[in-house]
């Protein structure tokens, strides 16, 4: 797997 | 974030796999994140004991990455789960 610029995602509630 | 900073996970907050979805979820009191491949690798190297730098260094060899740009994309995850309190630095 390459290096990819990470990513937060917030759940709302799930 | 400085390489002498040392990440910690709070009492209160762990990583759960969400077998269902195939994805990793970092629970937090009255929250929750869900994970990329890269946020959970970023979280599985912090154990509260080492340094920043030494996290970016071991990410940099097992990605075959440069260790510069490493440090700017998990310094701005960390952060933002610090802005978050979900994460704090000792």
């Amino acid at each position: 797997m390459a290096w990819s610029k990470p990513v937060l995602r917030e759940i709302e509630c799930e | 974030m400085s390489p002498e900073d040392i990440p910690v996970i709070p009492r209160g907050v762990r990583l759960h796999e969400d077998r269902v979805r195939g994805s990793w979820v970092l629970l937090a009191p009255e929250r929750a994140i869900r994970l990329d491949p890269i946020g959970h690798a970023i979280l599985s190297e912090i154990d509260g004991s080492r340094s920043f730098g030494a996290i970016t260094a071991g990410l940099a060899a097992k990605y075959n990455a440069p260790e510069e740009q490493i440090a700017k994309d998990a310094g701005e995850f960390i952060e933002g789960l610090m802005n978050r309190r979900i994460l704090e630095v000792a």
